[in-house]
């Protein structure tokens, strides 16, 4: 591999840092803790992880935001400021290590953006991108991911002090994609991060979040669905670390699973020690429709600290029978009353998503994705 | 003497207790230092074994060879010589003390508090009862008992002589051989334990536990234990006790297996409050317990009640197998962490038959500089219709300087099984405190009051007379941790 072949604005010692961390552990599988659910050597077969780079695309850079092609020579002193945080994530450090190109996206102090910026990541292969606002910024990020055999996409977002910002990641259902993506968030004092994630299921598919909560007031409301049917799977992984006081993260997580899918949820709270006043309420749910699907959910809290409001639930189970036995009892045929129901099941977090078109983009995949299943 | 100060003071004891515990040296008869073949073969020599046993202790102890000790739990330890320690160590002719008078007044002091009835405070204490009671006589009235009712009560080491076709059925059947690094090693150099058999439709006459306490038998560093409970019977067995254990032996895995066949139920509660080690996390007992219960047969039911404050590392997982169709699994728990105690417990419910249902309720207290980490599985297979699982798991943190953690794993193949789990961390509540203080209760026992309610639904469990002593413990084993 030459230089050339690599991100050029990212310095050598984080990209040796990235390497070992990738060559020490390997591709992940289901004897590792955290991939027991989702196993992606299995998945990759004899192929592995390859070193090829997947593309990017930004259709309409809105007004205001500052754009750099990471394939490009001498970066702007903020791109190599922020890129390549090392995380310990070993997919991450993968596609920090093996991409040649991504994209560094800015928005400038104070500034707010009202027109959606849409990213997608596109072929197979590792790519980059890095999203920095800056103090008082703000911007809805709507991210789709188009299918490929393979994609390994590593998303890096700095939220500056009362920075806010909202993001929308859409992945369609594709039965022989195995699409691995990892977010690391990392809010100053006051940041705002709210983001929604619908997911269709691949081959396999994971979502790797990890935030930080690294000033005070910052915080973190994630919501998400997965409709999965067929032999699809859909692995939402969530970190969110409380590290500094009167932090609050918020989780609500739906899934459907019909036919032999497998639907996982794994979400961890750390509240570090001395981070009093944090408040995490994190719920999974999950429905099987499916006499061979499977939902898998391991809600993971860590206290180091004791002044602090931490709960979690997860539930499992099918369509609540006495639900539809009141729609029946009124005359709505039992197919028509299970489409509600399950309807109503994931509007809960959909109706977390803040921009309306967006909420209505999701709305409407659902619908086509229930429609499949009934 | 306020109640407060009173339980300041026991704390007190307890630590001083241990100091005298720990110095006693008493006359050992041991096997060669370390762990080899030969140990094996001379602790199955020592106990008379048959020929097949020794086998299986042997291939035990091969298989051990070749396994890692597991390091996924959030437990930290030095690593541990095995070649270092002895596997077979037993008291020769421990002297007997005349009277309650030579016994160190202060553990005599804790007993009181926890409410220990004199002649069982003999016992404890290694008292020679004979010289003031009769216990061969109550020991003979509760033989007589279990002996008229079929039920099989004794040594494993005994069964292995005695019941040969019922151990070989049964031992290693819930906990294979191969099952984990401790309960191999137990496999291989297991002293002694308890075996337990009771007969087709029989209810046990009596709480094993009475038994038991009077008998105050020793508690072996490899410790194994098998009750099946035959079709349509009950048992109630309690393991430990409230009293603070005096033991030298720094590492402990015991193996607990249970065999519940059609209709049976068996309730196992265990206590356990051993050397915790001091306030600077210096010394205590490792404690890596493999335990395991199998609802083998239909309707049947099995249900674990654990109070753990004891212990410098608590990594225990009582689970259930829950095989038979309409077969019950319970899990109760508290577990208090305080000072440098590490505890990483839970369950496992494995739900494998039709109409299976769980239940898990577990308080985790941590206090001082302890971490308290809850782990459980709640695993569903695709054959599980209708199986239902409820699960709780409470952690109270006091003090700024300890850990609690939550560490669930839900797992459903069936689209019929209904799980649910809640989990939530609090500290003790200001307006709870306010309320106690305002109307005159003292801080330290308004502490001991609510730690008390946090844990109420898991001493309701516990055996009567345990469940009031626990409640004493539970007190006691908080104080001090608050400022």
């Amino acid at each position: 591999m030459t230089a050339a072949n690599l991100i050029r604005g990212l310095p050598e010692a984080r990209r040796n840092e990235a390497a070992a961390l990738f060559r020490a552990r390997g591709v992940p599988h289901r004897r590792i803790e955290d991939w027991k659910y989702t196993d992606l050597r299995a998945a990759l077969g004899e192929a592995g992880v390859g070193a090829v780079v997947a593309q990017w695309l930004v259709a309409n850079l809105p007004a205001g935001v500052e754009m750099f092609d990471l394939s490009q020579a001498n970066p702007p002193e903020w791109v190599s400021a922020h890129l390549g945080h090392a995380t310990g994530n070993v997919m991450s450090a993968a596609s920090l290590a093996l991409s040649a190109g991504g994209v560094a996206l800015r928005v400038p102090k104070g500034m707010a953006i009202a027109d959606p910026l849409k990213l997608d990541f596109t072929g197979t292969g590792h790519v980059r991108a890095l999203l920095v606002l800056e103090e008082s910024a703000s911007l809805t990020l709507v991210e789709s991911a188009a299918v490929s055999e393979f994609r390994n996409a590593g998303l890096e977002i700095v939220l500056g002090e009362n920075a806010g910002l909202d993001h929308v990641r859409l992945s369609p259902a594709d039965a022989e994609a195995v699409l691995v993506e990892e977010v690391n968030v990392r809010l100053a004092a006051n940041a705002r991060y709210r983001a929604h994630y619908a997911a269709f299921g691949g081959k396999l598919s994971r979502m790797e979040v990890e935030i930080a909560l690294e000033g005070a007031g910052a915080q973190a409301h994630l919501s998400g669905v997965s409709v999965l049917d067929g032999k699809r799977h859909s692995d939402v992984t969530t970190h969110v670390t409380h590290a500094a006081g009167n932090t609050r993260s918020t989780q609500l997580f739906k899934h459907v699973a019909a036919g032999q899918a497998r639907a996982v949820y794994q979400g961890k709270v750390t509240v570090a020690k001395g981070a009093n006043g944090s408040d995490s309420n994190q719920s999974a749910k999950a429905l099987l429709l499916g006499e061979n699907a499977e939902a898998d959910l391991k809600p993971e809290l860590e206290i180091f600290a004791d002044d602090v409001k931490c709960a979690h639930g997860a539930a499992v189970g099918d369509l609540d029978a006495e639900s539809l036995f009141y729609l029946r009892a009124r005359g709505i045929p039992e197919a028509e009353a299970r489409g509600l129901l399950l309807h109503a099941f994931l509007e809960d977090a959909v109706a977390e998503i803040a921009d309306t078109d967006q909420r209505e983009l999701v709305r409407v995949e659902l619908l086509t994705a229930l429609k499949a299943i009934a | 003497m306020s109640i407060a100060a009173e339980t300041k003071q026991q704390v007190a004891d307890i630590g001083d207790k241990y100091k005298y515990g720990f110095v006693t040296d008493i006359e050992m008869e041991r096997a060669p230092k370390g762990l080899s073949e030969d140990t094996v073969r001379y602790i199955s020599a020592k106990k008379s074994e048959p020929a097949w046993m020794l086998e299986w202790r042997l291939g035990a102890f091969k298989r051990w060879g070749a396994m890692r000790e597991p390091t996924w739990a959030r437990v930290h330890y030095p690593k541990i010589d095995y070649q270092a320690a002895y596997y077979y160590a037993a008291p020769k002719n421990t002297p007997l003390k005349q009277s309650l008078d030579e016994v160190d007044p202060k553990l005599l002091e804790t007993y009181k508090k926890l409410g220990i009835p004199l002649h069982e405070q003999m016992a404890l204490a290694g008292v020679a009862v004979d010289a003031v009671f009769d216990s061969v006589s109550v020991a003979t009235t509760f033989k007589d008992k279990l002996n008229e009712a079929g039920v099989i009560f004794c040594p494993i080491s005994e069964a292995i002589r005695d019941y040969p076709e019922l151990v070989k059925k049964y031992l290693g059947s819930v906990v294979p051989v191969t099952d984990n690094f401790f309960a191999t090693l137990n496999a291989a150099v297991f002293s002694d334990g308890t075996f337990v058999y009771v007969p087709k439709g029989v209810r046990c006459p009596m709480e094993l536990s009475t038994y038991f306490r009077i008998n105050a038998s020793e508690t072996g560093q490899f410790e194994r234990t098998l009750i099946i409970a035959d079709e349509g019977s009950y048992v109630s067995y309690l393991e430990g006790c409230t009293a603070p254990k005096r033991d030298e032996n720094q590492l402990h895995a015991a193996v607990v297996e249970l065999v519940a066949l059609d209709n049976a139920e068996i309730k196992y509660s265990t206590v356990q409050n051993w050397y915790p080690g001091d306030e600077n996390g210096l010394g205590g007992i490792f404690n890596f317990v493999t335990k395991r219960g199998d609802c083998r047969g239909r309707k049947s039911k099995i249900s674990w009640t654990q109070v753990e404050t004891g212990s410098a590392i608590t990594w225990k997982y009582p689970s259930c197998i829950l095989r038979g169709d309409d077969s019950v699994g319970e899990f109760y728990s508290i577990a208090i962490a305080n000072h440098f105690q590490q505890a990483d417990t839970g369950t496992k419910m494995i739900h494998i038959g039709a109409n299976t249902k769980s239940r898990i309720i577990s308080k985790g207290i941590s206090a001082g500089k302890a971490q308290n980490t809850y782990r459980g599985l709640v695993s569903v297979y695709g054959k599980a219709k209708n199986a239902r699982n409820y699960t709780q798991c409470d952690s109270l943190l006091i003090g700024g300087d300890c850990g609690a953690h939550t560490v669930p794993y839900i797992e459903s193949r069936n689209p019929t099984a209904r799980i649910e789990h809640e989990a939530t961390t609090s500290k003790i509540a200001e307006d709870q405190l306010f309320y106690c203080l305002a109307r005159g209760i003292p801080q330290d026992e308004a502490v001991s009051l609510i730690v008390n309610g946090f844990c109420k639904e898991v001493l309701q469990q516990l055996p009567m007379e345990f469940a009031v002593e626990a409640q004493k413990l539970v007190g006691i084993s908080l104080e001090g941790s608050v400022g």
